[in-house]
């Protein structure tokens, strides 16, 4: 297993009162699966996202990646962690906006430590891979939103990370250009990538061959979406 | 990540933000700037002070015969006073104690020719003792020597001005000048004296590079006062021994004098170094409003960045978030703020060390006001902006820096 999570609660301390967000979640995902999480709106699923891309901690449960305990890392660990395992494409892309789509790809590659030549050489194949081979020297306001996004979705592909985690990539896009996102999604997919994303669009959700369904910080259902024939349905107590 | 990409990093980032980086120097340009021309106001002022001074003599007390009226002379007279006298000196000498040696002077104004040149200047009848008690350097030449004195030599030595008036280019010395109706030898040239342009307490200022010096011997037997009640001398200058007591030693003088001249207070008395001291704690108001302005303009210096950096802490805070969602460590995103506040700190530093030194050049070349810059003002200035500015800098990405990468991200 890729990832595991045991018994994952998160509490959010809002004032004097605690408001639970995971009330104790158990998911297992494997390699090279693709898996969307659905829900209401508050029902959890970014808290979800967050801690498995470690940016955030869980207040209790197990969270172990590749084997390994992520509540033992200290802060260095996580750093390199979210660098080298963790690809994440936020709904409001967050690129820098000041450095052109080609720099803000570099970015994590710089922080891994990767030599400048081998750094450009890989950030302007992934930037190929997204089909911004012409956008390479544009900032981040002179790209359209789907483009942007193509820009974030190679930011979190140039280290080759072992899982892409997405939190409403098509949030922000309109309907059409979302689709050619979630297409690039399925096709990083067939090559190997393990994904995981939120929606709240069915449509896009079908992309994905699992999904999950949050509600009330708790896993509602979690079944597997089978394209041609019907979907094999896991009910979770 | 190595230490050259995070200086790349961080001047990237100052280039990206060329606006805020350039608001955020104006602080420290300011106060740096501000500091450097206040301090070297303050200290202008200083040596302007002590060089007057030092003129002078900071161990020499001056007595002065007043300038009196000829009624107020003839009264004086009349109540027995000769006013000031070589005996007055020689026996100030004897027996004040602490006194190393005086310097009586003659003065008369008087007219010098040369050819068919001429100059108005005070002929100033001395001693030898004269030249070492007041700091005189003779520029070339001899100064006046015990030998013209005791044969009353027709000799004398000319202030730098008169030399400038009468001689233009040629070589003054063995020239005979011609003072009333008498002959004299050139046998030396002052050294160019700082103008004496201000009184200093009872001393009224003047040129002394207008002045001519002859022995007092030759002075009296060969020159006429107009005024045939003229004391025999205008001055005496005294020198002591250390300054820890010249006013006890002034006070000595006065008595001795007062009862020389049947308490005619017909003279003056003058301590250059107590007036220093005086001034000095004159100019200490003054320095601690020179003080206050200046650490006024490094605070809002400071506040400046400390505005620069809140305005942008959404903005940084998000950077920060996404740099640490990609993979920064903390100490990535430090020392890329360190570097960042050190490199905007020294550009305007350096900025402000070159305006605060053209500010200062600018007065003293502009105004009447002299300043002086002294190296430590221009480290203390670059110091504290410097600190002031990476404090500034540091604080919050710090804050930020330690918040959870999603926190930063959220941030609002
Ligand atoms: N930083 C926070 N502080 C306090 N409460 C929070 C915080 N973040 C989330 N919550 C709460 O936790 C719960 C789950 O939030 P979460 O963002 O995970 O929902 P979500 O499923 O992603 O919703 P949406 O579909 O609207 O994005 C909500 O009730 C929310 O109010
Ligand atoms: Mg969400």
């Amino acid at each position: 297993m890729l990832i595991e999570i045991k018994n994952l609660k998160k509490d959010y301390l809002m004032g004097e009162i605690m408001v639970p967000a995971l009330k104790g979640v158990d998911l297992k995902i494997g390699k090279n699966e693709y898996v969307a999480i659905m829900g209401p709106s508050g029902s959890g699923k970014s808290t979800l996202m967050n801690i498995l891309g470690c940016l955030d901690t869980p207040t209790s449960g197990q969270y172990l990646f590749n084997k390994i305990d992520v509540s033992e890392l200290n802060d260095n660990e996580l750093s390199a962690m979210r660098n080298r395992e963790i690809g994440f494409v936020f709904q409001s892309f967050n690129l820098l906006p000041r450095m052109s789509s080609l720099h803000n790809v570099e970015l994590p590659l710089m922080y891994a430590g990767v030599h400048k030549l081998e750094r450009k050489e890989r950030s302007v194949k992934a930037l190929e891979r997204v089909g911004l081979a012409d956008r390479m020297m544009h900032k981040p306001s002179e790209l359209s939103g789907g483009q942007r996004q193509r820009v974030a979705v190679a930011r979190a592909l140039v280290t080759n990370p072992g899982i892409l985690l997405a939190d409403e990539p098509t949030g922000a896009l309109d309907s059409k250009t979302g689709i050619e996102i979630m297409q690039l999604f399925d096709e990083l997919h067939r090559e190997g990538n393990t994904i995981i994303l939120i929606t709240h669009e069915k449509d896009i959700a079908e992309f994905a061959h699992r999904t999950i369904h949050l509600k009330d910080g708790m896993i509602f259902t979690d079944e597997l979406n089978n394209k041609n024939s019907k979907s094999k349905k896991k009910q979770i107590p | 990540m190595e230490f050259e990409e995070n200086i790349k990093v961080a001047i990237r980032g100052l280039i990206d933000h060329k606006f805020r980086s350039f608001l955020t120097m104006l602080g420290i340009i300011f106060g740096v700037a501000s500091v450097i021309a206040m301090l070297s106001i303050g200290e202008g002022a200083k040596r302007q002070a002590i060089a007057k001074y030092q003129d002078l003599g900071v161990n020499n007390i001056i007595v002065r015969d007043k300038e009196l009226s000829n009624e107020e002379l003839e009264e004086v007279r009349a109540k027995f006073s000769l006013g000031l006298s070589i005996n007055d000196a020689n026996v100030i000498k004897e027996i004040v104690p602490g006194v190393v040696d005086v310097a009586p002077q003659a003065e008369k104004d008087s007219e010098i020719k040369f050819a068919d040149k001429s100059s108005k200047s005070t002929i100033i009848g001395i001693t030898p003792s004269f030249i070492e008690i007041l700091n005189y350097e003779a520029e070339k030449g001899t100064f006046i020597n015990e030998d013209h004195c005791t044969r009353n030599l027709k000799v004398c030595v000319l202030g730098a001005g008169v030399v400038k008036t009468l001689f233009q280019n040629q070589d003054p010395l063995g020239k005979m000048v011609k003072i009333d109706d008498q002959w004299l030898e050139v046998i030396g040239v002052m050294k160019t004296k700082a103008l004496f342009t201000e009184t200093v307490g009872e001393l009224a200022s003047r040129d002394l590079n207008n002045d001519v010096y002859v022995p007092l011997s030759t002075f009296n037997k060969r020159f006429e006062f107009e005024n045939k009640l003229s004391s025999e001398i205008k001055q005496i200058t005294v020198k002591v021994k250390g300054s820890e007591h010249l006013i006890e030693t002034a006070g000595l003088i006065r008595g001795i004098l007062n009862r020389h001249h049947y308490n005619n207070d017909d003279f003056s008395i003058v301590i250059p170094y107590e007036l220093l001291k005086q001034e000095e704690k004159e100019r200490r108001i003054y320095n601690i409003l020179l003080g206050a302005i200046a650490a006024i303009s490094l605070i809002v210096g400071g506040i400046g960045i400390m505005n620069i950096m809140l305005a942008t802490v959404i903005e940084r805070t998000r950077e920060i978030g996404i740099r640490r969602a990609i993979g920064a460590r903390k100490t990535d995103i430090l020392s890329q703020f360190i570097t960042e506040a050190v490199a905007i700190s020294i550009t305007g530093g350096l900025i402000g060390i070159f305006l605060g030194v053209s500010l200062s050049l600018g007065i003293s070349l502009l105004t009447d006001v002299s300043t002086f810059i002294r190296v430590y003002s221009v480290i203390i200035a670059f110091g504290f902006s410097v600190i002031v500015g990476i404090s500034f800098g540091y604080l919050p990405a710090k804050n930020a820096a330690n918040l959870k990468p999603i926190e930063s991200i959220r941030y609002e």
